[in-house]
């Protein structure tokens, strides 16, 4: 059964290019594919730890100009570049856990976000190594690749990135690192006293996660080989991470993934519906004040409650609703 | 001559802002006993069992266990030198099953043993055990959060155990607890004390106190005043002037 539906979604998943109409739903493709993963990879934070990461944007953002930037000026060959800026920021991820981790709540959120404007500012105000607000131009990795051809390629690059994180994410879930990680998420102090170095055990998982983002971004900047500031060092990237985390759901190994569609399907509709007005930011607003409203925990669990109370009969007949002739009835043998 | 010692401090201190919650607090407790520490509200038991855990930093003094200096741990790294603790308002992981609450406490073992799966047989059994010592293995798949005051204090204490701490502290433990579960929290308590294991344990039900505890240390704003076994703490004219005031 869990198989089944396993399968089932990777054909829905991996079919998709062949089923789009043309060039420009395939690109919406990759992009919803992208959100998916790095919703997802933002979800080994978010989801095992409970703090909400609102900085991620700033790792994807690390991860598609040390991916541009080491194809352009250290002339490595893309996808090499990919895999070392994916290290790098894996990397880069030690200190900054080291200093963000050490608050919670909303302290956390704001540091957060702290790093996010850095990097901005960074990026920006470096132009002669970045380039800047004039942008950085990623020389394509399959050059005289046609542009649907160029699609259909990235999306199952992304789909292979999104297999690999939900393993990741899976192998976590069950493995004792992950059980200590979901008590950081219900009690850290108490965890703590447990004996579970709750520091280390928040920071490798927060590299984890870096690394995943920070490869996502990458891949992100090859497909679509131009990269700007503010967009790559946007608090959007992280609120979008968050919401469709929240969503799907994030104690769920495909809420992330299911929030993605969702959400990304719904933004990529109203920027192409009303694309000079923020119309989509509100609509995102709304969309997320009503999960937060009506399904705290997110679409998935919401649906499985749902299903467990119309498939299934309650388990506890009260006597009162029954006769004992009935109930007899119901007895395989009779009354004895 | 006194028993070996378990958990020693030497001038403990901590104020919060103005407050003086520890002053200087001098205490050895035994190994192998129930230890008991008792005081007026605000006497500074709880400051201590904190200061003692590295929940909280002491301003002062030294803490050792076992005669090693554990002044200034992390918390984690005092509970695998093996003190277990309770907290007073009852705490456990709220959206997870009592089954995991205690395989929470399994120490993974390094990076590969980490990625074992957490439901391993040997440890499932393990916790299981815990739990039916307890009394509660009906709720191994129930929640934290469904469960009753009781039965998640129940829980607490089983995950504290499974961590195999050789010294447990309780901070009180019949807090809002039935006289049928009072008794049962009493009697484990004398049982896993005669397989060895040192209790401390904060409590303010003075029945339950002199029924158990071998040793008690009576703190008065957050320094011991008395300690003794329960009949000469009973007639200590400092206790009782602590106590009613006179």
């Amino acid at each position: 059964m869990r198989l089944a539906g396993l399968a089932l979604l990777a054909v829905a998943v991996l079919s998709f290019p062949s089923m789009a109409p043309n060039p420009y739903i395939l690109s919406t493709g990759v992009v919803v594919i992208n959100y998916a993963v790095l919703a997802t990879s933002w979800n080994f934070v978010g989801g095992f730890t409970g703090y909400i990461s609102l900085g991620h944007g700033a790792l994807a953002g690390l991860g598609g100009y040390g991916t541009a930037l080491l194809v352009t000026r250290a002339g490595l060959p893309s996808f090499v570049a990919l895999a070392v800026a994916g290290a790098l920021v894996a990397a880069l991820a030690v200190p900054i856990g080291f200093a963000a981790l050490r608050v919670r709540g909303a302290s956390f959120v704001i540091v957060s976000i702290a790093l996010v404007l850095i990097m901005l500012l960074v990026f920006q105000s470096w132009a002669s190594f970045t380039g800047g607000s004039r942008g950085l131009v990623v020389p394509r990795p399959f050059p005289g690749m046609l542009r649907p051809e160029h699609h259909r390629v990235f999306y199952f690059l992304f789909a292979g990135l999104l297999g690999l994180a939900l393993l990741a994410w899976w192998l976590i879930d069950r493995s004792r690192f992950g059980l200590g990680l979901k008590a950081i998420r219900e009690d850290e102090d108490k965890a703590e006293a447990l004996g579970t170095p709750t520091f280390a055990y928040k920071l490798v998982v927060f590299v984890v996660s870096a690394a995943f983002t920070g490869l996502a971004g990458g891949l992100y900047a090859l497909w679509f080989g131009d990269l700007d500031p503010v967009f790559q060092f946007s608090i959007l990237t992280g609120s979008y991470m968050v919401l469709m985390a929240l969503l799907g759901g994030v104690r769920h190994l495909f809420g992330p993934l299911l929030g993605a569609l969702v959400v990304g399907i719904a933004l990529e509709y109203f920027k192409a519906e009303f694309g000079n007005t923020p119309l989509h930011l509100v609509a995102t607003g709304l969309l997320l004040g009503l999960v937060v409203m009506f399904m705290p925990d997110g679409v998935l669990p919401a649906l499985g409650a749902l299903a467990r109370r119309v498939l299934r009969p309650p388990a506890q007949i009260s006597i009162r609703d029954v006769t004992a002739a009935e109930l007899a009835q119901r007895q395989p043998g009779g009354v004895r | 001559m006194s028993p070996p010692s378990s958990v020693e401090t030497q001038g403990l201190t901590k104020a919060f802002g103005g407050v003086v919650a520890l002053d200087g607090a001098t205490v050895s407790f035994h190994h192998g006993k129930v230890n008991a520490l008792i005081g007026p509200n605000g006497s500074g038991k709880t400051t201590y069992f904190n200061c003692v855990t590295g929940m909280i930093r002491p301003d002062s003094g030294r803490t050792t266990y076992k005669g090693r200096d554990i002044t200034g741990k992390p918390p984690h790294v005092i509970a695998r030198a093996g003190i277990g603790r309770t907290f007073q308002i009852c705490r456990v992981f709220a959206r997870m099953s009592a089954l995991d609450n205690v395989l929470a406490a399994v120490r993974p073992g390094g990076l590969v043993g980490g990625l074992r799966g957490a439901r391993r047989k040997a440890e499932v059994e393990r916790a299981l055990s815990w739990l039916t010592r307890l009394g509660i293995e009906h709720l191994a798949g129930v929640e934290a959060r469904d469960l009753s005051w009781g039965q998640q204090k129940l829980l607490e204490l089983a995950g504290v155990l499974m961590a195999d701490p050789r010294t447990v502290l309780l901070d009180e433990p019949a807090g809002g607890v039935n006289p049928a579960l009072l008794e049962r929290i009493g009697s484990l308590v004398r049982e896993l004390n005669a397989e060895g294991r040192t209790f401390i344990i904060v409590e303010h039900n003075m029945e339950l106190v002199m029924s158990i505890s071998d040793h008690i240390v009576v703190f008065d704003r957050g320094r011991p005043i008395a300690e003794g076994t329960p009949s000469q703490i009973r007639t200590d004219e400092r206790v009782l002037g602590a106590y009613l005031g006179v």
